[in-house]
């Protein structure tokens, strides 16, 4: 059975050049880069050329600026608690209402704790309110902003660099962190540039072909930010523990090969705007989330109305598409993703939508598998469902009542 | 997630989704009983319709030849669908015998369900009670002198406690004492009440006071409730002007000299905040789409407002 990965969103698959330039440094090379002797001198090495390359990735930020961690979601954990603990005097945080669980749930934690938070809304395709997010500043008071760079389920970008000079004119004592999980290695960020207002940027090694385990947290030299983890002097204090050599190594040839492949975005761009296209063609009552709004290059969020994402997921993954989706179902909680929430997708379209997200790996015939099999799938649900008439090929009228 | 249904229940939902012969996928037409349970909004809705052989002289006597479903919802509503009317059609059975499949025999016939999903089970038994009342409505019967107590969920008016599922009061203290459901937990996974905003669990007449009304527990724990959408108002800023007077100053300033000349161009300008003595505008039309007109504004904008309104005042382009 042909076998199509368009979950680049969730993971992605480990580089063959990634793997072997890791390996040396879980077998031959295992030293503690901490000691004195000859031999610890390679993996302190690797780990300081690591630092390099990702450092001229992001704009040619100065090594002491970038810290190695577990994941994406310490490094936000980190940003968020590091700036509360460091500027005692400031209570009040803004973020938006479609972040990535790792900062939205440290941001109702805070809440509980007594932190004012603003949630700043975005409109129907995705976008940030930026009337609302000018609104809710508050000079003085405000200790920090956190906005993703791009959202994880609907790939739409916000237009972070001007947020951060916004909040900067404001008061430039509010801090701005962005969690860049989805955008590192497939947009190209300048951290000295148009992003010279960002003081904290996290983003994780599994997005872009490197492993799991190994995340960075961007922070900008000067910034008020407290140490997270205690312990040892690695990283200079600012977050204690044995470095996982292997991984940082990858990560380091993870984004060299990224860079190296920014201009083959544009084909994966080709990709998926082809599969877009195919796919509502082929069927109807369809549409793309988000569809207006600035999106990265990979990533598809596709409705159809009338049918149920888990539904559809067990079917692709039965003829072997591995992708995700935003339904209540499939999240654990009942309630649709909060981003199509947020975005007002209606019911009957936010518990039919999919996400497709391609990578450099994937190739003309994965899309065109996809675009074979979907549209079967859709119409043999809808055949099934209360609200589709099979007959006329539409909604019917007197299907169950839809409220909410 | 990986998905950890049974094979049964895996079986059942191909067979249904690929259209097998002999799976109930579908509707009777004109059914003897139509029943439905669900919502869209919910993320899964039930439309139950069966047929009787009917008796020449005592309805009660009817027995149910076919049943057919359609069902939009996840792996486990579809196969919970394709159960119920196999258990069904299997007994050859009364619609008031009918009424006896419960939703733990459908978990049963499923080799079990995720806790999660356990109310795929129950919409399935909902939508049998509606229909077998449809029925009785048809065929005359009146359940109530039977004293069969059905009371399909539209006709439990009632204090709505769930506002996300749409549950009223009367129908989730039902669901409470037939189900035996003893927490919050158990509640929410058989009938999804409080399974999302969650404010429901601990205020006044929420959930925990429901379960405490049907088995008489200690009052739990409250915990506050938290709303995302509650917009946290900032202070008013406290200039030493009256911030009414400066924003005043501010408009006139700009409709009678910035925007005019803006407009001129076949662009414009809109004042999005003012905090304090800072001003943030945000270009429109023509303009907005200049990459160097924000800055070049901005310095306009600003020396204005500091020669006509207070020279402490700042702009931020937005």
């Amino acid at each position: 059975m042909k076998h199509v990965y368009a979950d680049n969103n969730a993971t992605t698959a480990v580089a063959p050049e990634v793997v072997e330039a890791m390996l040396p440094y879980l077998t031959t090379a295992f030293h503690n880069p901490s000691s004195m002797y000859e031999l610890a001198r390679g993996p302190s090495d690797a780990i300081a050329a690591a630092r390099r390359v990702i450092g001229e990735m992001l704009g040619g930020v100065l090594e002491q600026e970038l810290i190695f961690t577990s994941c994406g979601t310490e490094s936000n954990n980190a940003a968020l608690r590091g700036a509360a603990r460091a500027n005692p005097g400031r209570r009040h945080i803004i973020t938006t209402a479609v972040e990535h669980p790792a900062v939205l749930e440290v941001c109702k934690a805070m809440v509980r704790e007594g932190f004012e938070v603003d949630f700043v809304p975005v409109d129907t395709q995705g976008r940030i309110d930026l009337g609302a997010y000018v609104r809710a500043l508050r000079p003085g008071s405000t200790l920090i902003v956190s906005v993703m760079h791009a959202n994880n389920e609907t790939g739409v970008v916000f237009p972070v660099a001007e947020l951060a000079r916004i909040a900067k004119e404001t008061d430039p004592a509010i801090l701005v962190h962005t969690d860049a999980t989805q955008t590192v290695g497939k947009l190209p960020i300048d951290l000295n540039a148009a992003y010279q207002h960002v003081d904290l940027l996290s983003f994780s090694g599994h997005k872009l072909h490197a492993p799991k385990g190994v995340g960075v947290l961007f922070q900008r030299r000067g910034s008020r930010v407290s140490p997270y983890m205690i312990g040892g002097h690695q990283e200079r204090g600012l977050r204690a523990g044995t470095e996982n050599v292997a991984g940082i190594v990858a990560l380091g040839k993870a984004c060299e090969l990224a860079v190296a492949a920014y201009a083959d975005e544009a084909r994966v761009q080709g990709l998926r705007d082809r599969l877009e296209r195919e796919l509502l063609a082929a069927i109807p009552y369809t549409h793309v989330n988000g569809a207006e709004a600035e999106r990265l290059p990979n990533t598809l969020n596709v409705a159809f109305h009338f049918v149920e994402g888990e539904s559809i997921l067990f079917e692709l993954d039965r003829l072997g598409i591995c992708a995700s989706s935003g339904s209540a179902c499939t999240s654990g909680s009942l309630e649709p993703s909060h981003v199509l929430m947020a975005m007002k997708v209606p019911h009957t379209a936010a518990h039919g939508s999919i996400r497709l997200s391609l990578s450099r790996y994937t190739t003309v015939e994965d899309v065109d598998h996809v675009v074979a099999v979907l549209p079967d799938i859709i119409a043999r649900l809808r055949r099934i469902s209360p609200y589709w008439d099979a007959a006329a090929n539409g909604p019917r009228a007197d299907g169950p009542e839809i409220h909410g | 997630m990986a998905w950890n249904y049974s094979d049964k229940t895996k079986q059942l939902f191909m067979d249904a989704v690929q259209g097998k012969p002999g799976s109930h996928l579908g509707e009777v037409e004109d059914p003897d009983g139509l029943g439905e349970h669900g919502s869209i909004a919910c993320g899964d809705a039930l439309r139950f319709t069966f047929r009787v052989r009917k008796h020449p002289s005592d309805p009660l006597q009817d027995v149910i030849t076919q049943a057919r479903y359609l069902t939009f919802g996840c792996t486990s509503a579809i196969a919970a669908s394709e159960a119920l009317c196999m258990l069904i059609e299997q007994g050859e059975v009364t619609p008031l015998q009918a009424l006896e499949v419960t939703n733990d025999d459908i978990v049963q016939f499923l080799e079990g369900l995720p806790d999660q999903k356990i109310h795929c089970s129950v919409m399935g038994a909902e939508a049998l009670a509606a229909a077998v009342f449809n029925w009785a409505q048809h065929r005359g019967v009146d359940l109530e002198a039977l004293g069969v107590d059905i009371l399909p969920e539209e006709t439990e008016e009632g204090r709505l406690v769930c506002k996300c599922f749409g549950l009223t009061e009367p129908y989730l203290l039902r669901k409470i004492k037939e189900l035996g459901l003893k927490s919050i937990a158990e509640l929410t996974a058989a009938t999804k009440a409080g399974g999302a905003c969650m404010t429901c669990h601990h205020q006044p007449g929420g959930l925990q006071d429901l379960l405490n009304q049907v088995w008489g527990i200690g009052g739990g724990e409250p915990t506050p409730a938290f709303d995302p959408d509650a917009p946290i108002l900032p202070a008013p800023p406290a200039a030493e002007l009256s911030p009414f007077q400066f924003m005043k100053k501010v408009e006139q300033v700009l409709d009678s000299y910035v925007r005019p000349m803006l407009q001129a161009d076949g662009g414009d300008l809109e004042i999005i905040d003012i905090k304090d003595l800072t001003v943030y505008v945000r270009l429109a039309g023509a303009c907005s789409s200049c990459m160097g007109a924000s800055q070049t504004l901005k310095l306009l904008v600003e020396r204005s407002l500091k020669e006509q309104v207070d020279e402490r005042a700042r702009v931020i382009a937005v």
